[in-house]
């Protein structure tokens, strides 16, 4: 894996987890003054505008281009235990303990319930961009996130499939 | 998924977006209520209890954390509390990876952390020039006067000693005896 996979990169090998104290307290202020629907509008727009770059990078090279993206991501993010598994038609992103979760839980913060549907909400619409399909299982410190070519034919994503997130 | 080691990439990209769906007030809201009242709880807890002690063992830790190649230098006296960034990691990872979503990302600094000392008693004078330069004074409110001195806090790793500081004033966005991000002096 290597930094180059990553769309903006920095000085250090891996983030600051208090940093995700301020992820989950920005989808709270958002969900409490905009609402589910604006959540997910701010997440999809990240999506395609921050991540634009990524996306384009996905959309040119393919399942593996997506795979090396997602081992560079988590190698940068402290703590976090994931396999990303290279298929025919599609890259698993198998996250045994996420990274976000557990720090939020040691850090004593009361996480909001929707946390694990941003992945859902933000990655499809990467996905989309790209000419890809995603889709998200489990959550609450683990789950497999899905990114397939649109000939792998996957159901549509059931959101009861993703779990709310615990404290 | 969004991750902490781009944070700052999507923290600020978030400014934009805030600004667009509700203005500018929606902005400041975001950096109270959300990053001084939530995310930063803990830091409020240390200042609001524990004062000068408590700013240094927070900006102590997390400073160490954000940056590890020390791009920034503390200094503190019973009566000051003081930061100068040479190379701040935040603002030097968005100039690194030419990122701009929103007009002045050095704002949020005074955004969270001016309401959050003025909670505690304190006063902010300081200086930013938006290239990853700036320098932060904490007082207790009952402080008055203008700026202090180059150096007569931080000795000779005071910013405005670096050559990269600029010399045009109209470059530097200016705050004294501040507690919010729109006391802007320029």
């Amino acid at each position: 894996m290597a930094r180059s996979d990553l769309p903006y990169t920095d000085t250090k090998p891996v983030g600051s987890a208090d940093f995700y104290f301020g992820i989950n307290a920005t989808f709270r202020f958002i969900l409490h003054r905009l609402g589910a629907d604006g959540w997910r509008r701010y997440l999809e727009e990240m999506g395609r505008g921050y991540f634009a770059p990524v996306n384009q990078k996905w959309s040119e090279g393919g399942l593996a281009v997506v795979a090396g993206y997602w081992r560079a991501f988590f190698a940068a993010e402290p703590g976090s235990v994931v396999e990303v598994a290279e298929l025919p038609d599609r890259v698993e992103v198998r996250v045994h303990e996420c990274p976000a979760i557990k720090h939020l839980r040691a850090g004593g913060r009361e996480i909001v319930r929707e946390y694990c549907q941003h992945c859902y909400f933000i990655g499809s619409a990467r996905a989309e961009a790209a000419g890809l399909t995603m889709r998200l299982k489990g959550g609450s410190g683990s789950c497999c996130h899905t990114y397939a070519r649109a000939d792998a034919g996957l159901a549509p994503q059931d959101l009861t499939e993703i779990k709310e997130a615990r404290s | 998924m969004i991750g902490c080691y781009d944070f700052c990439g999507h923290y600020e990209w978030t400014f934009g977006w805030f600004e667009r769906v509700g203005g500018h007030a929606l902005v400041l809201e975001y950096w109270d209520e959300a990053i001084n009242h939530d995310s930063q709880r803990h830091a409020r807890d240390l200042i609001r209890s524990g004062g000068i002690p408590g700013m240094l063992k927070y900006w102590g830790h997390t400073l160490l954390e954000e940056s590890p190649d020390l791009g920034f230098h503390i200094s503190h006296r019973e009566d000051v509390f003081r930061i100068d960034f040479h190379d701040c990691p935040s603002r030097g990872f968005l100039l690194r990876n030419q990122l701009k979503n929103y007009g002045d990302y050095c704002g949020h600094c005074m955004g969270w952390t001016g309401p959050m000392l003025k909670e505690a008693g304190y006063v902010i004078d300081h200086e930013h020039d938006h290239q990853g330069h700036c320098w932060w004074e904490m007082r207790p409110a009952s402080a008055t006067g203008g700026h202090a001195a180059p150096g007569s806090v931080a000795g000779d790793k005071d910013i405005r000693f670096n050559p990269s500081w600029p010399k045009d004033p109209a470059k530097l966005d200016r705050y004294t005896k501040a507690n919010h991000p729109d006391d802007k002096m320029k």
